[in-house]
């Protein structure tokens, strides 16, 4: 375990500028936000709420999808997985450090969200569920991400992803909403985009739970693709 | 045990996703490195060294054969923590050194205060103790190789593979690499290491395999390979150059080389012809033309890859 933790918070460490910078522009939102007269504007704040919350889905799939290229490319790899690491240890570790990174930014938005969608009437409760579904459809996001790009370049990866994202959602609206449940990562944003003053909506934890399940699920599925992948690569 | 690290007929072929090219970087390979000693490789760019090395520490697998590691299996984690590794081209994080140290020395399960006392420890030996507490982003290749050795060394391995080791280094910081690697051989560790400086190899190898086109293309102890084909120069005068193919004549001496089995010989052949022998001595053939010999290539000679 101790392996995987260093991992994941050293790939965590690794992103901390991209990290940084989403937290200060959520901060910045919310300051202004504050500023403002929260309870004529509450809508707009709502929507800048859940636009911070959509930028977090698009940054765990460019996390996951881009990890083991630029390790691979830096070699930095190497010196990971020439100590008593398995690959599926090593994978762990990406999971976790993409699961980290999402999660402190969401923490950030689910607190910045409490000052100022709290102060406004939303209930504070209710933005700490939605921050939750949102750690989910990142953490799932990410490790399908992370599949792709075991074999992928990050821009392949990526797209990769959104299809495997993006089909389930596709067949909800076509064939019904319980299609969104195969890869709930689409029902869980939708969670989160559809909440508004008037119906906060009701706290619905089977995609929340179906995410953890299918995260497992991806999860051995790239380890027993990462198993045979060979991760050398030659001196530029 | 006695075998440190085994190759079995391995063979390794990279192939592309969307074409049928395949290169074939190592050919029925097979190797053995013995525990306690000092073993190189060498081999012009391309000769699959680092193919080798990436397939013992299971970074890659053969397309056919195989392997051991410690007695273990080629690609088992748990071997690893026995196992010190400097890649060629080291790539490490952004971190204060002594940090950069303790993070790879806990990848192998090394605990908390005995970490710390190892970091600095060898972070002394490759000479950095002066810059531990520096970002290893702000390194010269040098000083990054040093540091690189250093998280090869934290875990205290039973066996050193080290790509390229001095490649970045200074003649001082390669003077004290080789001391180092000639103190782990004294302490009973065993040392795999590829590398293109010749004379460094001489001087510390106990045994050296020349790898050409993926195949072992000489492989001796180091003095057993510098001594084959050697040659003796001999110097006489009051005798003739016609007697002896290629002699020089020079101030009134004549030299010539001869190969060290016919050097008796050709010394009874110069008293005979009432000459006198001033000079004989033996002519030791660097690993370098040695290296040049082996991996010569016709100039018609076509590409590795197979189709």
């Amino acid at each position: 375990m101790k392996p995987v933790l260093l991992i994941a918070v050293n790939f965590a460490r690794e992103q901390r500028w991209p990290i940084l910078t989403l937290l200060l522009w959520v901060l910045l939102l919310a300051f202004l936000g504050l500023v403002t007269d929260i309870h004529r504007q509450r809508e707009d704040l709502l929507f800048v709420f859940k636009q911070d919350a959509v930028y977090v889905l698009a940054f765990s799939v460019f996390f996951g999808g881009s990890a083991i290229y630029n390790e691979r490319r830096s070699r930095r790899i190497l010196g990971v997985l020439s100590k008593a690491v398995s690959r599926q240890q090593y994978l762990s570790g990406l999971v976790l450090g993409v699961t980290i990174a999402c999660a402190v930014y969401c923490f950030t938005l689910g607190l910045t969200g409490s000052w100022t969608l709290g102060g406004a009437g939303f209930p504070i409760s209710r933005v700490w569920f939605l921050m939750v579904c949102l750690v989910a459809a990142c953490m799932l996001a990410g490790t399908v991400a992370l599949m792709f790009s075991t074999f992928l370049n990050p821009f392949f990866a990526a797209g990769a992803t959104a299809m495997v994202l993006g089909v389930p959602a596709l067949a909800s609206q076509i064939f019904g909403a319980r299609w969104g449940y195969v890869i709930p990562v689409w029902e869980l944003g939708a969670t989160v985009l559809n909440s508004s003053f008037n119906s906060p909506g009701r706290a619905s934890w089977v995609p929340v739970l179906l995410a953890g399940a299918e995260t497992l699920a991806f999860w051995l599925l790239s380890a027993r693709i990462f198993a045979h992948v060979d991760i050398a690569v030659a001196v530029e | 045990m006695r075998f440190a690290l085994e190759f079995e007929q391995v063979t390794k072929e990279y192939r592309s996703l969307f074409s049928k090219r395949r290169l074939r970087a190592l050919d029925d390979f097979s190797l053995t490195v013995e525990t306690g000693e000092i073993f190189c490789f060498l081999g012009p760019n391309g000769a699959g060294k680092s193919t080798a090395i990436h397939l013992a520490m299971g970074f890659m697998r053969p397309t056919s054969g195989g392997g051991r590691l410690l007695g273990e299996n080629f690609g088992k984690a748990s071997v690893r923590r026995r196992v010190g590794f400097l890649a060629e081209s080291v790539a490490l994080y952004h971190r204060r050194a002594e940090r950069l140290v303790r993070f790879y020395g806990a990848l192998n399960g090394i605990g908390r205060t005995p970490l710390q006392n190892r970091a600095r420890e060898v972070l002394e030996i490759v000479g950095l103790q002066d810059h531990a507490n520096r970002n290893a982003g702000k390194f010269s290749r040098g000083m990054l190789q040093r540091v690189g050795l250093a998280q090869a060394m934290v875990n205290d391995p039973e066996l050193l593979i080290l790509d390229e080791p001095t490649s970045a280094l200074d003649p001082l910081a390669r003077v004290m690499v080789r001391e180092l690697l000639i103190a782990a051989r004294n302490a009973g560790k065993t040392i795999f290491l590829s590398s293109h400086l010749l004379s460094e190899v001489e001087l510390v190898c106990d045994r050296v395999a020349i790898l050409h086109r993926g195949k072992i293309a000489r492989l001796d102890k180091t003095g057993n390979l510098l001594q084959a084909g050697a040659q003796t120069e001999i110097v006489a005068r009051a005798v003739d150059t016609e007697h002896f193919d290629g002699a020089v004549a020079r101030n009134g001496f004549i030299s010539f080389c001869v190969p060290a089995q016919t050097q008796r010989a050709t010394v009874e052949k110069i008293w005979s012809l009432g000459g006198e022998v001033v000079s004989v001595n033996p002519v030791r053939r660097s690993l370098e033309e040695i290296f040049l010999e082996v991996t010569a290539e016709p100039k018609t000679a076509g590409s590795k890859g197979i189709q």
